[in-house]
């Protein structure tokens, strides 16, 4: 640990931290453009100037240094007992000396003597670093009259726009495209106040290259001014409207931690949240750009029964005892139970204690979304489990003694023979192969739980409408074994209920006495009766989550 | 009068000395000869050392001093040979790499030899395409009589010599920036720390060096550090207790050009003054010497008031301005002296390469305020504003004075500070380009003061008599600061008695 004096704080701090995460730890605000914690640090925005003092031997005292520092590239390293400062201090740094906010001050006048000042027609208004700091720090006058220059409106690629004039050419999206995703498809064109972000292009400006790489939308997120823009975003929000969850990404079984962005009438966009084992500071695109099943119109509002061959919405009590007659009818072992890898820990718990102890099975299944393609980047990799919670799931419906927790093939064979069958999906666009088709086909008396209609609602005799990632609080464990937190943000379309609320209402219309009120009070069941789940509390995981004991050990 | 002291140039004149036989004829290679047969190569740090040669190419930085910078366990280690001769006003090595390349090859080799370096890469300015195949012809010469490549005249030394030519940016002399443009990069200088002595050319220690004072390096060795230190002045550095010597020692090759009758490069020993070095070359073309640009044009000017200043390192710093690169320019009283700054701000702010925000951004917008001046259209409403002072009552208020303001005037200086602040010497860029636009810009406007406001207040360009358009010394900052140096040898003598 290094003993720094920073302003009148004394603090310590990491070996090997720089002035900007050093001050930030301390709530202290050093702005900065071009430094990103999670790339290369090129000082060149020269905005984090920071006041080092050192000890000037003819003087024999401190004093501050001659040069101002860039906060980004000064780091804090403990000093040998000779070179201490004070005799005890390893470094000693101002923020917000009159030099430092003179700096400061001159760069943000550079920086906007070529802005267009658009900021009533600009997206990033309300989350922009340029304007925020120019109000912090800022000049209130401009006292440049010359001619500004205009660099054209670029198209990048499928999601990201550039709007050059608004650029501070920071570099944060070239290093982004050479050192995350490896991609490089951005570079700089020109020189000088010249200066472009730009995808290659040939002599007549048409694209060799285009930003369109699984990992793009993160350039719009680093970029802190409203140079990069999402198009998916454009003109849809002003960032102050919308209120922010923390959240789990639901499109793979990385789990990247995400703020779900949303207002009244639906979701608005997703971000990544930085979580320093699972995701850094990044997402994928599939991930980002892939909430919009949830806002869809087509969504499952009311549960819907089968007459005449033909599915008929209906009310939630005709429904349930509908299903009640059925199930009064068979035997246990002609029943089979499919829990979701797409559900959360707490909708799987309440599956299988609904089977457990109601209808008395022990064959349950899981399922979900299709395998996909696994995508690697130098430094982030999309997995090829498109399911959020498949190792949760497993583990949580097979936790009772007893559960056999069938997937794939022995799954389907089970179904076949199957007199009802209770199958609990959430997956968006879930094809079906041909066996799951027959198998789904043969069974009697088929109730699917799910969020939008598809071929597997096709098959069913009564569906219920369930919920997605942003509208129920639960847990989700993700394929490397940390269980986080997702959280409620906007409330379900229609009629449609949470998932284990639906399971409880079933198993209470059969006579059970489940009685949970909220997700977090499940939680303290799987803590009780799942092993590894010991500690995970929804207290416990708060925003960071935890990570579960490794099953090798 | 000052006589010329050829010494890299000797032999310049000496017909087809470009090729490997005659230049053997006119010691050619036989002060490298000498180097590994005599002496170790840390002997050859240590004269360099001794000698008191300081980096040609413009910061004047002791060389001895940067090879002792240089880790001896990192391998391998890299020479970069700063041909990339840009700055406007300065010719000198253009003629060591047309003429006489072999010279070049030795003090490389000498270099290589002292630092244990076996390779080497000669980053040449992509304009120079005759010095180019000059060099390339006589690298193809010395591999061919066995003074490149592996084990040289048997002694078990390695050295390989690449030319490269820049691609005609400015900022690509600046040692990073080179660096930068050799790995086939954007030309974009690095920050410091780390120099480039510890991590430069793909990561390891290099050592970067001017043609210049590489072409130094044979007569350092050939004739010995005594005959070498004879030359120049060696001044007393007072910042520490006692004086420590300050040399300047060696020659230097002067790029004159501008108002005098025989432009050109002259090589003569450090320490001559302004006005004798105008006498060498010919004498001023006109009446009056207006001012001089002293080192290559990012060098704060002089007036006629300065001409006194010894054009040395040392002096040149103590007078607010600096050597450089030694591209000295002289102007008469026709010149004005705002189309000159117009003409050197346009230059810069074509060549910022703009990675960091306050030259990216400042540069033009300077630039732009010089070209709105010089158009005539410099904000002529020049405020009068009321003077506030201690008033005739005795108490604080408005004095009954007036004060004109030039708005253009201030705000100009304020933003080329603002890139690079000329009084406290700090600059806000990476790398010291800022510097080099500021100083110009600054010290044009405070030296030429009335200059610029005749040309505002009659909306063109102005050139007003001599006596009238500079600032006189007791209201010119630079000159009441400056410091004229003692001379190391005159210092001691007191102290004997």
């Amino acid at each position: 640990m290094a003993f720094i004096k920073l302003n009148d704080l004394e603090i310590e701090v990491e070996d090997g931290t720089n002035v900007v995460e050093a001050a930030r730890q301390n709530g202290i605000e050093v702005p900065h453009y071009c430094y990103h914690p999670g790339l290369t640090r090129p000082a060149n925005c020269r905005m984090c100037l920071v006041e080092p003092h050192v000890f000037f031997p003819p003087a024999g005292a401190i004093v501050p240094d001659r040069q101002l520092a860039t906060g980004c590239t000064t780091v804090l390293r403990t000093a040998p007992p000779e070179r201490k400062l004070d005799g005890k201090y390893d470094f000693i740094v101002y923020t917000d000396s009159p030099r430092v906010k003179k700096a400061r001050e001159d760069i943000l006048e550079f920086l906007l003597v070529h802005h267009p000042l658009d900021c009533p027609v600009c997206d990033q208004a309300g989350e922009c670093d340029l304007q925020d700091y120019t109000y912090r720090h800022g000049h209130d006058k401009s006292r440049y009259l010359e001619v500004k220059n205009v660099p054209p409106k670029k198209d990048l690629g499928p999601d990201v726009l550039l709007y050059s004039t608004r650029c501070v050419v920071c570099t944060r999206c070239i290093r982004f495209a050479q050192e995350v995703s490896g991609t490089g498809e951005l570079g700089l064109i020109n020189r000088g106040s010249h200066d472009e972000i730009d995808i290659p292009r040939s002599h007549d400006g048409v694209p060799i290259q285009v930003l369109d790489n699984k990992l793009a939308g993160n350039v719009v997120d680093i970029c802190p001014v409203g140079a990069l823009i999402s198009k998916d975003f454009l003109f849809k929000s002003r960032p102050w409207f919308m209120e922010k969850a923390n959240s789990v990404c639901s499109g793979c079984s990385v789990g990247c931690n995400i703020t779900v962005e949303y207002k009244a009438d639906g979701v608005y966009r997703l971000k990544p949240r930085f979580h320093e084992d699972v995701n850094q500071h990044w997402m994928c695109d599939d991930g980002r750009l892939g909430y919009h099943y949830v806002n869809s119109d087509d969504r499952l509002q009311l549960p819907l029964k089968r007459v005449d061959d033909e599915l008929t919405p209906t009310h939630w009590a005709d429904a349930l005892s509908v299903i009640q007659e059925q199930l009064s009818e068979v035997e246990a072992e002609n029943i089979v139970v499919i829990g979701s890898a797409q559900g959360t820990n707490e909708d799987n718990y309440v599956l299988q204690q609904f089977a457990h102890e109601v209808l008395q099975t022990t064959q349950l299944g899981l399922f979900g979304q299709l395998q996909g393609e696994e995508h690697k980047f130098p430094q982030f990799t999309i997995e090829a489990d498109k399911n959020p919670n498949t190792a949760g799931a497993r583990t949580i419906l097979g936790s009772a003694n007893g559960n056999v927790v069938l997937e794939g093939d022995a799954l389907w064979e089970k179904v076949s023979g199957a007199k009802v069958v209770y199958l609990v999906s959430g997956a968006p666009e879930r094809p079906l192969n041909e066996a799951e088709k027959a198998a789904l086909e043969s069974v009697d008396f088929l109730i699917v739980q799910d969020i939008l209609p598809s071929e597997v609602t096709q098959l069913a005799d009564v569906v219920l409408p369930g919920t997605t990632f942003a509208e129920k609080d639960g847990t989700f464990t993700n394929s490397t074994g940390w269980v986080q937190r997702i959280r409620k943000t906007i409330d379900p379309p229609g009629e449609a209920r949470v998932d284990w609320e639906i399971t409880q209402q079933l198993a209470k219309q059969l006579g059970s006495e489940m009685n949970y009120h909220f997700a977090g009070e499940i939680a303290l069941a799987i803590a009780e009766n799942v092993p590894d789940y010991a500690d995970a509390t929804h207290q416990n995981i708060g925003d960071a989550g935890i990570k579960l004991a490794d099953n090798d050990q | 009068m000052v006589e010329e002291r050829r010494i890299l140039y000797e032999h310049l004149d000496v017909p087809d000395i470009n090729t490997f036989d005659v230049f053997r004829q006119y010691d050619g290679y036989a002060r490298f000869e000498k180097a590994i047969a005599e002496y170790q190569p840390d002997d050859i740090s240590k004269m360099v050392m001794d000698a008191g040669l300081k980096g040609r190419g413009g910061a004047g930085f002791s060389t001895g001093l940067k090879w002792s910078f240089v880790p001896k366990d990192i391998e391998p280690r890299y020479l970069c040979c700063n041909a990339d001769e840009s700055e406007p006003g300065t010719f000198s090595n253009r003629y060591v790499l047309e003429k006489n390349p072999h010279l070049l090859i030795e003090g490389i080799l000498i270099c290589c030899y002292a630092m244990g370096i076996e390779t080497t890469y000669v980053y040449i300015r992509g304009e120079f395409t005759l010095g180019k195949k000059m060099l390339d012809a006589a690298i193809k010469e010395a591999y061919e009589n066995g003074y490149l490549g592996k084990d040289i005249r048997g002694t078990g030394l390695n050295v390989d010599i690449y030319s490269h030519p820049g691609a005609g940016a400015y900022i690509c002399g600046e040692e990073t920036g080179l660096i930068e443009s050799l790995e086939g990069k954007r030309g974009q200088p690095r920050n410091k720390p780390p120099f480039p002595a510890v991590e430069g050319v793909f990561s390891k220690p290099t050592v970067v060096q001017n043609v210049e004072t590489l072409c130094n390096l044979p007569f350092i060795v050939g004739n010995g550090v005594e005959w070498y230190t004879k030359m120049g002045p060696t001044y007393a550095d007072t910042r520490s207790d006692p004086p420590t010597p300050d040399p300047n020692t060696g020659t230097k090759l002067y790029c004159i050009s501008g108002d005098v009758n025989e432009p050109g490069v002259y090589e003569l020993e450090l320490g001559l003054t302004c006005s004798e070095l105008i006498e060498v070359a010919g004498g001023l073309r006109g009446k009056e010497v207006k001012a001089v640009i002293p080192g290559g044009s990012s060098a704060p000017i002089l007036t006629h008031y300065e001409l006194d200043t010894r054009l040395d390192f040392t002096s040149l710093t103590l007078a607010k301005s600096m050597l450089g690169s030694g591209g000295i320019i002289v102007m008469n009283e026709t010149r004005n002296i705002v189309d000159c700054l117009l003409n050197i701000m346009k230059f810069y702010a074509h060549e910022s390469c703009g990675q960091c925000t306050p030259c990216r951004w400042g540069t033009p917008w300077v630039r732009d305020i010089v070209q709105r001046i010089a158009d005539g259209n410099g904000r002529k409403d020049t405020i009068t504003r009321p003077k506030f002072g201690v008033a005739e009552n005795g108490r604080w208020g408005d004095t009954g004075e007036t004060e004109e303001i030039y708005e253009d005037l201030d705000l100009l200086e304020s933003v080329a500070n603002n890139i690079a602040n000329v009084d406290t010497m700090t600059w806000n860029t990476i790398c010291v380009f800022g510097i080099a636009v500021s100083w110009p810009a600054v010290s044009y406007l405070r030296k030429f003061r009335p200059e610029f406001e005749a040309t505002i207040r009659e909306g063109k360009l102005v050139t007003l008599p001599i006596a009238e358009a500079t600032v006189p010394p007791e209201e010119n900052y630079a000159y009441q600061q400056r410091f004229v140096p003692k001379e190391f040898a005159d210092l001691e003598q007191p102290s004997e008695e």
